[in-house]
């Protein structure tokens, strides 16, 4: 009996023992959430912070990459399961989700972490991360800004002069512009008997590219959505005129058959996969990725020698990157940007360790090679990443074009000053004012009213 | 004629109390397995359903008021069109001959094969630029632009009922055929001898016999064509332009905006028109039961 009592209180020291021992080895954590990479050299630069911040802190990163889709749809679920990550950075976090959370205080305030290294952003990238909390009544920095994109002109030249055409030949202005792609170029293939579109237009409901692209056209015209107080200013009358205009000008591609008929139905990838397939002479696109898959391609070794051949010749000759045209009244296009963001969350279970985290990510030598490491498809947040040779040493000739976009200046999403513009956006109304007019044939002062009318009912 | 041997009354009520418990025993895991799989889902679903302003959001938008007439029209076009080619082809296909079967195995394959890979194939052959009918106008005729099956409005609702039809015509035609095999071949025989036509055999032998089969399987089509999401989804998206949507299409529009408020609103609106459809369908057999 006495040997059974010595065994038991042997084993419950040997528990306790075990318990302290396994407390005082348990480390702690930070659980980080972030969209996969396109591109290897993405994933590798992530990976090298965070076992440099590991190193550093002794914190463990429990880092999970997810698809751009699932990224957003696994942080919506987690929120109302009350169990998010500390950090998500999702790259469609800004288009869908950031200023609405924030706005329902669902975003921990960053602003000590922004505060001290404000002076290192572009300040218009900074802006958008300045958002409304309905809960504290007022504005602060509710999220980080780690990269950014914007819209790009991507033509193929060597089809340009199959066509007949120059570069040179491609004029600046806004309406003789496209009259040129779509009446010369495609008049000019067209004539060789090749069934060749000449722009690649999104048209697509579910495609962000459509509403990216719709904006641009929105801009060139001049029609303000907002003001800077989130207020709907479409309503007035020169707002209004500017957006029929606006409509009237992308329709316009259409049905002068310009853009292929499943442009309609297109989703983010098919102008992409329209250009690549050269069914399209020219595309707009929100980033180069189009261009940089060819990039991609001339260094991946599962290719062929011929195929990487090629690719480096589509890379560096075939392909162009380009700004847009002027504006219809003759001024500079303003660039429409979005910028993507990293968010603590307000119930993450360990926020300092988070704002730590994001801080050591967005230093300069930790964040530059994540952001160089999409080969040109997110642009810097920053002002040195902006200024590094990656950018400025005129050898790419797709990145060049990018950076002077950008130091033209930038302009935000109406979704900064307005949250429920987000959800304008996903629902798409401006695809579906356009859409009315080319499917339903009606009158575009008719579709910009029932616009107006929606987006009043979402975000007025 | 040995006497009755008399049961004492409580034994008789314990023999009950024990079939009774036995029962209830056996019963129990039905009864917790409907309500797990069934009552509890259902009234979940009615309970995230009971926001009134997802209803008055789901109203407000432009698109609902069109799903629904899209809905209508699928439903009744649909519905319609199939069970009348399936009853003509179940006629042609209860003939006898072997060359008849060898056709009839080839007609059921759109049904036999999964839905997904087969009606994307119909999308890439119906897209107005690669697809193959367009290419060929192209080759053979030299149009440049062919019909958009899938970008005009009406050709894409058009075509996901075509799709739709391919897809579930089969099924019905079986159903319709096993029907037209009850039928007694003596009746034909003599309304034959009496010197009824082909037309009058039909009216006065095929169809009293199949219309119950008949009435019965167009509601219950009705209740699947009512959540076909397939055809409708993978054909067009519920282009172009959200102008083709369907009830059954548009929840999965919401959710996938991140609205999931609208979303169950969008399919609870839908019980108007299933639950009539259901009460009938039970209704007929529980009839054809008795």
């Amino acid at each position: 009996m006495k040997s059974v009592r010595y065994l038991v209180t042997g084993a419950a020291f040997a528990a306790i023992a075990a318990g302290w021992s396994g407390a005082a080895f348990a480390q702690e954590t930070v659980t980080v959430w972030f969209t996969k990479g396109f591109y290897k050299g993405e994933d590798d630069a992530l990976l090298a912070v965070v076992d440099k911040f590991q190193k550093a802190t002794g914190v463990k990163v429990d880092l999970s990459l997810y698809a751009t889709e699932d990224c957003v749809t696994k942080s919506v679920g987690a929120i109302e399961a009350g169990t998010p990550p500390d950090v998500g950075f999702c790259t469609t976090y800004d288009f869908r989700t950031t200023g609405k959370w924030a706005f329902e205080g669902k975003l921990e305030d960053v602003t000590d972490v922004i505060e001290p290294m404000k002076a290192e952003f572009q300040p218009q990238a900074l802006a958008t991360t300045f958002l409304m909390n309905s809960k504290v009544g007022k504005k602060s920095y509710y999220a980080f800004p780690v990269e950014q994109q914007m819209m790009h002109i991507t033509y193929w030249k060597d089809m340009l002069e199959e066509a007949g055409f120059k570069e040179s030949d491609i004029p600046k202005g806004w309406n003789g512009y496209w009259d040129f792609w779509c009446d010369k170029v495609q008049g000019s293939l067209r004539a060789k008997g090749k069934r060749i579109y000449g722009v690649g237009h999104p048209m697509g409901i579910a495609a962000s590219d459509t509403f990216y692209s719709f904006l641009t056209f929105a801009n060139a015209y001049g029609a303000q959505v907002v003001d800077e107080n989130g207020k709907i200013v479409l309503d007035q009358p020169k707002n209004k005129a500017a957006m029929i205009e606006a409509v009237k000008s992308y329709a316009n591609i259409f049905q002068r058959g310009c853009t292929p008929p499943s442009s309609v139905n297109w989703l983010d990838p098919d102008n992409n996969v329209a250009f690549h397939n050269r069914t399209t002479v020219l595309t707009h696109n929100a980033t180069i990725s189009i261009a940089a898959k060819h990039l991609d391609d001339m260094n991946n070794p599962a290719l062929t020698a011929e195929q990487r051949a090629q690719a480096k010749k589509n890379y560096e000759d075939n392909i162009r990157t380009a700004e847009f045209p002027l504006k219809p009244d003759g001024g500079v296009m303003p660039n429409l940007a979005a910028v993507k963001t990293a968010v603590i969350f307000a119930d993450a279970k360990n926020k300092k360790r988070a704002k730590e985290f994001m801080a050591f990510m967005l230093k300069d030598e930790n964040l530059r090679p994540f952001v160089e490491g999409s080969v040109g498809r997110w642009f810097p947040t920053t002002i040195e990443g902006a200024k590094s040779p990656f950018w400025t040493d005129g050898k790419d000739p797709h990145r060049a074009i990018v950076h002077k976009q950008y130091t033209d200046g930038t302009v935000p999403f109406q979704f900064v000053y307005n949250y429920n513009f987000t959800t304008v956006n996903a629902e798409n109304v401006w695809a579906k004012a356009v859409n009315r007019v080319v499917q339903d044939k009606i009158a575009p002062d008719v579709a910009v009213d029932e616009m107006i009318a929606r987006i009043k009912q979402i975000a007025g | 004629m040995a006497a009755p041997v008399a049961v004492p009354s409580d034994a008789v009520s314990g023999h009950t109390r024990d079939r009774a418990l036995w029962g209830t025993i056996m019963l129990a895991p039905y009864v917790l397995v409907f309500a797990v799989m069934v009552v509890y889902p259902v009234a979940y679903g009615l309970w995230l359903g009971l926001n009134w302003n997802s209803y008055r959001a789901l109203f407000a938008d432009p698109i609902f008021i069109r799903t629904v007439i899209n809905t209508i029209l699928f439903l009744f076009i649909a519905v319609n069109l199939k069970f009348l080619i399936a009853l003509w082809l179940s006629g042609f296909f209860v003939a006898q001959r072997a060359w008849v079967r060898i056709v009839l195995v080839i007609f059921i394959l759109p049904w036999a094969v999964p839905s997904i890979p087969t009606i994307l194939s119909f999308r890439v052959m119906l897209n107005p630029e690669n697809g193959m009918i367009n290419q060929q106008l192209f080759h053979l005729f030299g149009i440049v632009e062919g019909p958009g099956w899938l970008t005009d409005p009406t050709l894409a609702f058009a075509s996901s009922i075509m799709v739709h039809i391919w897809k579930s015509l089969p099924f019905w035609t079986l159903i319709l055929i096993t029907g037209r095999f009850a039928i007694a071949q003596d009746l034909y025989e003599a309304a034959s001898v009496d010197g009824a036509n082909k037309w009058q055999q039909f009216k006065f032998i095929t169809w009293p016999s199949l219309a119950t089969l008949y009435v019965t399987s167009t509601m219950l089509s009705m209740i699947w064509t009512l959540g076909d999401f397939n055809s409708v989804y993978l054909l067009t998206g519920g282009g172009p332009g959200d102008l083709n949507h369907v009830l059954s299409t548009l929840g999965i529009r919401y959710m996938r905006n991140n609205n999931l408020d609208l979303g169950i609103a969008s399919i609870i609106v839908a019980m108007p028109l299933i639950l009539p459809m259901v009460y009938f369908m039970v209704k007929r057999l529980s009839k054809g039961a008795e």
